[in-house]
Order: structure tokens, then sequence, then C-alpha cells
């Protein structure tokens, strides 16, 4: 009995030594099979466990399973520190230079004015307006006539509007070459709309719109205009300063003011224009704003009620008003852009920055 | 419109500007509806001349011609070089001064304007010779000069250039000579809106800015004409018949006999040139200072070359030109007009085209003696007409297309004529033509409290209404026909403008003051901001565009037929004959032409947004960026016969050229080629939930821009919505353009209809599919779509879920591009000639539970076998 009792306490202070020593989980491994394996050492010293007295074998049997545990909790101390020991060495070893460059995907980037339009698009959707559009080629109907521009308005010269040649076989009259035109502004959409819509009316119209004037730096032939119109019951001059104001807070920043100039157009009585306040001097005057302290930023008015004479709207119910805004002009506002013809190059470089 | 402040003041109250500054009087009229445009500061070019004395006069020691004088222009001298005695030394070439004479003195550092060889009166500055040059310090002859002593026309405010300009004793010395001068004066340069003729006139202006600052206007605002009559009766010198007094409501006239045409009077000529014009002569100048001051534009006529009537009387004729009658205008331009042309004209022809300008032959000259002085009132509409048909736009056509007021016109005949008397001498013959139609009665108007309260959203009282529209010069009834909450409104004769209540809101509200007015939001109950069903499926092709990798650009709609022409664009042949005939009866789908281009490049609307873009690519080549990856939404624009509009149609268009990004430590710089953008039209399928989408080889000659055999269409069930490739390499270089673009564009509605907004979820497998890798080698004609159609085939009844092809080998270079995470497929054993191998991963999997390997190895050979027969396939690894 003794013999096995000091087989069991030889094998485990050879193993204690043995496990000491080892450096890795690979042998590890090969010592935990050793000792412990179906064909290991304590299986082995117990196979003698049969020649004893059935008196002893409880005694050897205890002992042996304190041995079994002693060396199942050393491997798996071992186990531990080893894989602690591997897992630091292989962060080591991994550390990265954070500064190469990642890997993505490259995402292109929206037009400087598509992403201005969305903005001004999403200030009104929270007004509670509609977004509608109206065709590129418009009628002289709806470009003029209907918006109270007389016959002899300058804006229908040929000289500052492109006709179009007209297919239907209709005889035109007038000094001008066509019926058929690129549109001036985005206001022929108040009256399309008007036509189709019983108030309450509440849409924005966003869209491109021609002049004949020669790509400088500062114009170009076709721009992009926004315009808004609110037909309802109770509309007044107030409630167009405040949704006017509302736009220029949430477009050019809550410190910005707005300035209610009376001006003229065709469309709208009583008609204003709108500055607000320098964002460089803070309407203190400097060479931005050319020294007023203000730059101009749109048009509005409240509806001529002559326009409700061609569509079907009681002008003694309902009031509305109407806006304009080019938003080209607003891109060179709030960018400090040297020459507007960039934005119809298609300069990689220039349509990275927005 | 040029508002002189000096003039201004005159038409005020005394004292009216004296407690603004100008900013302040500019803000005011900013706010009221009066922009201010610019604010010019005359007689700046008179800086730095002061009135000096001449102390001493010394030959010059060298020069039998040239002065030595010492010149006092007070203390100022001190910074201008004077010396101990506090006296400048100035040589001077002149001959016609004394020692003690008072002389303006240009002082070192002055620019002066050297007047060119024009006639000199006004400013010198319209003649084209005229040359700075700046006043230095210098010898002459030896002997130092600091400054000038000037001669009227070398500061340009005079004609008389033979000696200095010697002042009257008491010019204060050391003054500053424009001041002393009167020359300094403030301009307002105003911009006034279409609806205001009344302010193309000092006197409106004045009006409006008394009105505005709350003031008085002068006294008797213009004087009455002191008008003596004397001689022959006009009755007996000239006649007038209007024979379109539609065209011509008022026509006044006035002889004036005996004048003497010469230079101005310096106060005339100084008004008509603050206005912005020049100073002719004494007769022109005064019907232009009548014009500016009252708003009336006026003509002088030579009376005498007036042709006469048996009698001996001038006969003068309003009536309308007759096809193809001519005239030379003034600025000796023969012009050729039509029956839309008034004219003012005599027996013999045309003497002025009525209200836009005057004719040669009757031409005041400087042997004028009599003038017949015509103020009529012409037709707006006609008068535009004429101006701009003829591109002859003048001061008094500019006016009359506005509108003059009827009013007016005989005060302005009378004062003209007065004042032609005045300046050039002569006498007014008695009596005045006038041949009117009886004038509109004064228009009145209601304004109700309600409806300006309704329309401004402020409470304005009505007596402050009534008070503001008293201040603009409107005739103002409280409490007409018993009504308190109305006024009854009498519109004066020179707003035109107002016709309307609402046009008398508009006026209470600019003079209250719009900043006055509170901002409120609309009250509105019934609406809903939100973007339509379309809208949003646009913004998410829009996105879908940029999450691939696109940069959203912007080209010009316009198109040129010769870009077509190099895309051998079938629509390239498709326009209108001259007569605007031919093509439209033939062709169902025609461009759309401008009548007016800017150039022939852009004679027409585009039909693709190809060209557009390919310039961008080459623009992008030439200034070295390689990698290009634009996109546009955008309008394409084709018409047909019988249209008035044309269709337009919103497009979606790309080019890619180069790779996705530039060499990387860690991403390979892959070519971009023909699957990088059916990547792109994938994902937007993917991402819209198109339905019925698909691509096919394009039929021969198709698409012609697109290299054969890198061409697709793109269709939705069976209609074609677009197109894919590759840009043909002639096609490339015609752009000049030497890399591989690939390029789509597709019809957005079409797409956007085709999506479908809520889709069918189908739930994650449960259980595990088993992967099975197999390789294919075809005939190189053989296309993935067909292997793929017929695996899914034949697997219908087996558990395959689905097939994907990972790699293309033909022998030598892999298909499969380095890119990172590709799995690596097959073998490398070399593939015969035109063949290729094709890899697919097949994966099996059973919804209801995990398959075992002997159910999926039988039901994979059974599939093997028969794509071995059916496609003559080998398998390959």
């Amino acid at each position: 009995m003794s013999n096995l009792i000091d087989d069991l306490e030889k094998l485990r202070d050879e193993a204690r030594t043995a496990l000491a020593d080892v450096i890795d989980l690979e042998q590890l491994d090969v010592l935990r099979v050793r000792y412990l394996g179906k064909k290991g050492d304590l299986t082995a010293i117990l196979r003698g466990l049969g020649e004893l007295d059935a008196s002893e074998r409880p005694l050897v049997g205890a002992r042996s399973n304190e041995v079994r545990a002693a060396l199942e909790a050393w491997i798996a101390e071992r186990r531990e520190a080893l894989a602690a020991h591997a897992l630091e060495e292989r962060i080591g070893a991994e550390k990265l230079d954070i500064t190469l460059p990642g890997r993505a995907h490259p995402i292109g980037s929206q037009h400087l004015i598509s992403r201005i339009r969305d903005e001004i698009i999403d200030v009104f959707i929270g007004l509670g307006y509609q977004i509608v559009e109206g065709p590129d080629v418009e009628l002289d109907f709806y470009n003029f006539d209907a918006l109270n521009h007389s016959a002899q308005h300058p804006a229908r010269s040929a000289s500052d509007t492109f006709y179009v040649r007209d297919y239907s076989g209709d005889e035109h009259v007038g000094p001008e070459p066509s019926a058929v035109l690129m549109r001036t502004h985005t206001s022929p959409v108040q009256v399309r709309t008007m036509q189709e819509q019983k108030p309450p009316i509440y849409i924005l119209a966003p869209g491109k719109v021609y002049r004949r004037d020669v790509a400088d730096p500062t114009h170009l032939p076709q721009f992009t205009q926004i315009e808004g119109l609110v037909v309802d019951e109770d509309i007044t001059f107030a409630d167009l300063k405040g949704t006017l104001d509302h736009f220029v807070h949430a477009i050019f920043g809550p410190e910005r003011r707005t300035r209610f100039r009376p001006h003229f157009f065709p469309f709208t009585e009583p008609s204003a224009e709108v500055d607000v306040s320098c964002g460089i001097c803070d309407a203190s005057g400097c060479r931005f704003c050319g020294g007023t302290g203000w730059v101009e930023i749109l048009g509005c008015g409240m509806v001529d009620p002559n326009l409700y004479r061609y569509v079907d709207v009681d002008a003694e119910r309902y009031t509305g008003f109407a806006f304009g805004m080019g938003v080209e002009r607003i891109a060179l506002l709030r960018y400090d852009i040297p020459d507007i013809r960039m934005l119809l190059e298609g300069d990689m470089r220039f349509l990275r920055q927005f | 419109m040029r508002a002189s402040l000096n003039w201004l003041r005159e038409l005020l109250a005394l004292g009216a500007l004296d407690a603004l500054s100008i900013d302040e009087l500019v803000s005011r009229l900013d706010m009221t509806g009066t922009a201010v445009e610019a604010v010019e500061q005359t007689g700046a070019h008179l800086a730095g001349i002061y009135v000096g004395q001449i102390t001493s006069k010394e030959r010059h020691p060298d020069s039998d011609h040239l002065w030595v004088t010492r010149v006092d222009i007070g203390a100022v001298g001190a910074e201008k070089g004077a010396d101990e005695d506090g006296l400048l030394q100035i040589v001077c070439g002149a001959q016609n001064f004394e020692a003690g004479d008072k002389v303006p003195v240009a002082t070192v550092g002055t620019v002066l304007v050297r007047p060119g060889s024009g006639d000199g009166s006004g400013s010198g500055d319209s003649d084209g010779s005229a040359q700075e040059f700046v006043i230095k310090k210098a010898k002459l002859r030896g002997v130092e000069s600091r400054g000038m002593n000037c001669s009227a026309r070398e500061l340009g405010v005079g004609d008389d250039a033979d000696g200095l300009m010697v002042l009257p004793a008491d010019a204060p010395i050391g003054a500053e000579f424009a001041a002393w001068l009167g020359a300094s004066d403030t301009i307002l340069d105003l911009e006034i809106t279409p609806n205001r003729p009344d302010c193309l006139s000092m006197i409106g202006v004045a009006r409006e800015v008394a009105a505005v600052l709350d003031v008085e206007v002068a006294d008797g605002l213009v004087p009455a004409a002191e008008l003596l009559e004397e001689g022959e009766s006009i009755d007996t010198l000239a006649t007038v018949e209007v024979e379109e007094p539609t065209l011509c409501p008022r026509y006044t006239a006035r002889v004036i006999r005996g004048v003497k045409v010469g230079p101005s009077p310096t106060w005339l000529a100084e008004r008509v040139i603050a206005a912005g014009t020049r100073s002719i002569n004494n007769i022109v100048d005064v019907t232009n200072f009548i014009m500016y001051e009252l708003g009336q534009p006026l003509h002088a006529f030579d009376l005498n070359r007036i042709a006469k009537e048996k009698d001996g009387r001038a006969q003068v004729i309003v009536r309308r030109a007759g096809a193809g009658e001519k005239i030379t205008t003034l600025d000796d331009v023969e012009r050729v007009l039509d029956t839309e042309n008034l004219l003012i004209a005599d027996s013999s022809g045309p003497i002025t085209l009525a209200g836009v300008m005057g004719a040669e032959s009757t031409e005041v000259s400087d042997d004028t003696v009599d003038i017949f002085l015509e103020a009529a009132v012409f037709d707006a509409a006609t008068t535009s007409r004429t101006s701009r048909k003829l591109a002859l736009i003048s001061e008094s056509s500019l006016r009359f297309e506005r509108g003059v007021d009827v009013a007016t016109t005989l005060q302005a005949l009378e004062r003209a004529a007065a004042l032609i008397a005045e300046v050039a001498g002569g006498t007014v013959a008695p009596g005045v033509i006038d041949v009117s139609v009886a004038p509109a009665e004064r228009l009145v108007l209601p304004l109700r409290h309600n409806l300006m309260t309704r329309v401004i959203g402020e409470d304005i009282p009505l007596e402050t209404a009534a008070l503001l529209l008293e201040r603009l010069g409107f005739k103002v009834e409280r409490g007409a026909d018993g009504a308190d909450d109305a006024l009854r409104v009498t519109v004066p004769t020179f707003r035109p403008d107002i016709e309307r209540e609402i046009d008398l809101v508009e006026e209470v509200l600019r003079l209250w003051g719009m900043d006055n007015v509170t901002a409120t939001l609309p009250a509105g109950r019934e609406r809903v901001g939100a973007l339509t069903s379309e809208q949003r499926a646009r913004y998410a092709i829009d996105r879908t565009l940029r999450a691939s990798g696109l940069n959203e650009t912007m080209t010009l709609p316009f198109g040129d037929v010769a870009d077509l022409e190099k895309l051998d664009h079938p629509l390239s042949h498709a326009r209108a004959g001259s007569d605007g005939s031919d093509a439209s009866d033939t062709q169902d789908s025609l461009l759309v032409e401008l009548l007016n281009p800017m150039s022939s490049e852009q004679a027409t609307l585009r039909v693709t947004m190809l060209p557009g873009l390919l310039r961008s690519v080459s623009l992008n080549k030439r200034r070295g960026v390689a990698n290009v990856h634009l996109y546009e939404l955008g309008k394409v624009f084709t018409t047909a016969a019988g249209r008035k509009q044309p269709d337009e149609r919103e497009m979606a268009a790309a080019v890619l050229s180069g790779s996705w990004n530039q060499l990387g430590w860690n991403a390979p710089a892959v070519p971009l080629d023909f699957y990088d953008a059916k990547g792109i039209i994938e994902a937007l399928v993917r991402e819209l939930g198109v339905d019925r989408f698909r691509m096919t080889e394009p039929a021969d000659g198709a698409l012609p821009w697109l290299q054969p055999g890198k061409g697709a269409v793109l269709l939705l069930g069976k209609e074609t919505v677009g197109w894919l490739g590759e840009i043909h390499p002639l096609v490339a270089q015609e752009f000049d353009i030497d890399d591989v673009v690939v390029a789509f564009e597709f019809d957005l509605a079409k797409f956007i209809a085709a999506a479908k907004p809520n889709r069918d979820v189908v739930a994650p497998p449960r259980y595990p599919g088993i992967e099975v890798d197999i390789a294919l080698v075809v005939d190189e004609d053989v296309t993935n779509a067909e292997i793929e159609q017929r695996i899914y085939a034949l697997g219908k009844k087996t558990p395959l879920k689905s097939v994907r092809l990972f790699d293309v080998y033909r022998g030598q270079v892999s298909e499969q591009r380095k890119r990172p995470g590709r799995p690596k497929g097959g073998s490398t054993a070399s593939i015969p000639e035109g063949k290729k191998s094709m890899a697919y991963r097949l994966v099996y999997r059973a919804d209801d539970r995990t398959l075992t390997a002997e159910e999926v190895d039988k039901a994979h050979d059974k599939l093997l076998t028969k794509l071995k027969q059916t496609l003559g396939a080998e398998l390959r690894g």
C-alpha cells in the first residue's frame, strides 16, 4: 500500500515541477496526457489498486483523487496563465499603425445646389407644405399673362427669354417668336397649382429656370429657383413675415435678422424684397454686403387678387402669399464661391467638397 | 433715376433734409420702396483743388513766356508744400493774370483729367481722348514748381482754355474749389420700380421723399411759368393734326421765335449733368431739364425746317408710319418702320419717332432761330414696342412706356417755353396748341378697414391710413356715405399705378412700415407636409447613387446636334427643316429647338444627358483627375408634330472612369468597367424593390455610342427604360477621352413606377445550408444567365436554394479581380482555347430540418449528371 501512496506522492511532486516549467499550451497538453490520460501515469499507478486489501483501497483511492484534483487544478492554472501570456504576446505583435488610411468604399457627394434645395424643402415640409413641380418648357400664358405681365413687359423680350419652336400649328401673334418658352421663373407653378387644386394650398415648387444671360462668374443661363405659395383663409402679410423669418433662421442661423423692403412684382400686392442681416458684419456694414449690412435673398408678397381671375379661387374668402428665391444666390452667400460656373463644370475636386 | 440732393432741397420745404444724415435718408427710402442703389459724391474730381491768391508774379529767369508765381492757399498750404511764408511756388505759362488775382490751384497729388479734342461742353470724360494726369512736384527749366494754376477747361468746368480761370475777388482763399463752385452735390441713384413712373421726375421724387419723411414740399413746388407772349399768334405759324388720338391722347405745342442757340448757363448745365446727361445747348438742355423736373419729355423742332402748308403754316401730323417708311434718327441711323410705329410727320415725311427720338431733318442746330416746342403724351405700349423693336431706348421712351401724366403736359410746355425765352432769348408766340381727348375722371376708390386688416394682419387705425395716404397726395374722405369703417380715396393723376383697393393697402403698408408688422405663422388647419411616395422613391434613388460612390453634378439642359452626331444618336437628324415643316411631318420624335439660342452649340434641348457628362469626364481628365464618378438627375426633352409643349422626362445618368480609388496601401486601384455600373443598377433595383427588371443585349446598332459587346438595354418587363455600357472608344475620342468610360442612363419616372413600396417579408432560414462548389468548362458563348437558369431548373425538385458565380477562369487570367475577401475557385489547370471555366457555389437547405450530407450528395450528383448532359459542360476540380 505504502508503495502506491509513495508512487502517488512522487507523481504529484514530479508533475508539480514539470508543470511549473511548461512554456506553452502544447507542452501542457503533453503533460496532461502523460499524467492524467487514459494511458497516463496516474492510471498506471491505480492499476495496482486491485492487488490491495479491500480495507486499504479507500485510503489509496482517496489519496489518488486528491492527487488528480491537485494536478487538474495546476494544469488549469497553468493553462490560464499560458493563455493569458499567449494573448498578451499576440496583442503585442498585432499592434497597428493607426495612422494608416482606413479602408472604405467611397461615398458620393450631393451637389451643393441640390443640398441647399433639400434643406429648404425640409424646412417647408416641416411647415406643412407639399412639394410640386411644373414643366421647364412653359407657355407664355403661365409664365407671363396669368402672372399679370403686360404684353409689353420687357422680360418677354427675345433678348431675355429663350423661345422654343411650337409644333402645334397654332398661329402666334405678337412680337415674340413663339408662345412656348423656357420658363424664366418658377412662378408659373403658382397658376398651375391654383388651377388644379382648391385652397387650402401650401406648396413649394423647386425647379430650374432659364434666362438669356451669358455665363460669367456671377451669371448662368440656367439656375434653380424655389417658389412658395400659400392660399387659405385668413392668410396675412404678418404670416408671410413669420414664415420667411422661420425660413431664414433655419437656413442661415437663428441669430440672423430679416428686413422687408417694399418692392414691385407684377403678381403680388403688396410686394417686398427680403434682406437677411449680413453674416459677416452682423448688419453693421462691410465689404461683403456692400456696406449696407444687409444681403438681398428673395422676393415675396401677397398674391395679387388679379391672379385669382385666372383660377377658381374666391378672392373675398381667401388670401395668400407667394415668395421666390434663387438657390444659387443662397449658395454664393453661404459659400465663398469665386465663380458660379464651377457649379456646372463637374470638376470632381469641387463636387467632393460638399 | 439720378436724384441730385441739391436739386431735391430746392423742391422740399426749407431745411426738410437737414435733420437727416445721408445714411438715414437712404435707409428711409430703402424701407419704403425706393431702393437707393448707389450714393455718388460729385465734385470728387475736383478734390485737391483750392481757391488761391497769386501774391507775386515774376519772370522765369530762363524763359520769356513762363512766370514764377507765389500763391497763398491758406492754412491747407502747410500740408501741400508751402514755404516758410506759407506760400506755394508755382511756375505758370498763362498770361492773363496779375498778382492779387484769385485762381483755382491744383496741389501736388491732385489727379486731373486732360480734356480731349471734344467740344468741351459738360463733362470732358465722355470724350475718348481724355486722359488722367497727376500733379507732381517738378522743376521747370530749373525752377521748382509745387502745383498748378488752372484754367476752366483743365478743370472741366468751362470751355475757356486761353488762360487761368480768374475767380471773383470775394472767393475765399483756401476754400475747396468744388464747394465754392457749388459742384459738390450728392446724387442718389434710385431704383424706380416699373409701377412708379411719377418717380422718374424730380418733382415725383420730392413728393415721395416728403411723404416718407413726413415733411412738406416747397411752396408752389414748381414755379408757375411767367410767359410774355409777343408777335404773331401760333395759329398763323403752325397746325397740328392728330390722326391717332388713342395713341396720342394729348399733344400741346408752343412756338418761340428769335432764339439764340448757345451754351447753357451754368445752373442749367449743372442740373442736366447731375441728372446723368450731357449739356448740349440751351434749347435741348431746357427740354431735358423739364423732363427731369416734371417727368414730361419734350421735343424742340427747328420750326423753319418743318415743311409748310400752302398758307405758310408748319404742318405737324401725328400718324402711324407706313410699312417700310424710313427715318434717320438723331443718332444718324436710318431706320425702317412699320405700321406699329407712331410718327410725328410733316408733309415731306417723318420728323420724329414719337416719344422715342427726333430726326436729323428738323434738329435744332446752332443757326436755329425759331422753335416749335412739343409736349405730348404717347401710348405706353406703342412706345415700348417701337423702342424695343428698333433697339432704341431713350430717356423719353423710358418715361412714355411707363406712363406720362396728361395733367402735367401743359404745365411742362409753359414752363419750358418760358425758360427757353429766358436762357436763349426770343419771344413766345401768343397761343397754345392743345389737341387732347377728354381726360379720364379721377379715380375714386374705397379703402375698407377690414380688408386692410385681412391682408396685413395688423389693425392699422383707419385714421392712420387716411393720414398716410394724404401725405402721398391722395384726397381722403372720411365717413363718406355714412360708413365709419371705410375711406373714400381720390387718386392723384400722377399715380396711374393705383387702380384698386389693394393698391391702397400697399401704399398704407409701405409707409406705415413693413418692419412694424408682427410676424406670425399661418394657422391653417387642413394641411399636412409630406413628400409623395414618388418623391420619396426619387430621394431613395438619389441616395443610393451616392451610396454607390457617385457624385452628383449638374449640366446645362441645352443640346448640340453635333454632339448627337458624334454619338450617332438616332435623333441627330430629327430636326425640322428651315420652314419648320419638313421633318415635323415625317418624324414622330423631334428635337426641341430654341428659336433664339445663345450659340449654335446650345440651339436645342438635350435628348440625352450623356454628352454633358462626357464633357465633364474630359474636363476632369484634362485637369489631371483620373478617377471620375458622376451622376445627374435631370430632364431631357423631345417633341413631335402637333405638340405645343415638349415631352419632358426626368432621367438619371452616370459616367464612371478610372477606378473607385487611387492605389492604396491596402486597396488596389481596380479599373472601372461595365460591371461596376451594372452593380449600381443592381443596387438600385434592390433598394427600390423594382419589379420585373432585366437587362438584355441591344439589337444590332441600337446603342451606337456603346462598344459592341459591352452594352445592355435596361428593361422593366418588356418596356425599355434605359441603357448601360462602356462608351465606344471612337465616341470617347470625339470627346477627347482616351480612357474607358462606363455610363448608364434611365428613365426615372418609369423606374419609380416599378418600385414596390411594400415588400413581402421572408423569415430568415432557421436551419443551416450546405455549400457545394462546382466548376463548369463551357464554350465562350454560353452565358452565366443560361447556366444559372439551367442549374435552378434542374435543382427545382432538390433542396437547392441558391446559385452564385464566384469565378470565371480562362486558362491564363482570372476574371476574378484581386479584391480582398473573395473565395478562390477551381484549380489553375489550363482551359482549352474558346472555353471558359465558370465556378459556382450552390447552397442546399431545407426549411424544416438540417439536411444530412447523404441527402445533399444524392441530390447534387443527380444535378451534375443532368448538367453535363444538357449543357455539354465538363466538370472541373
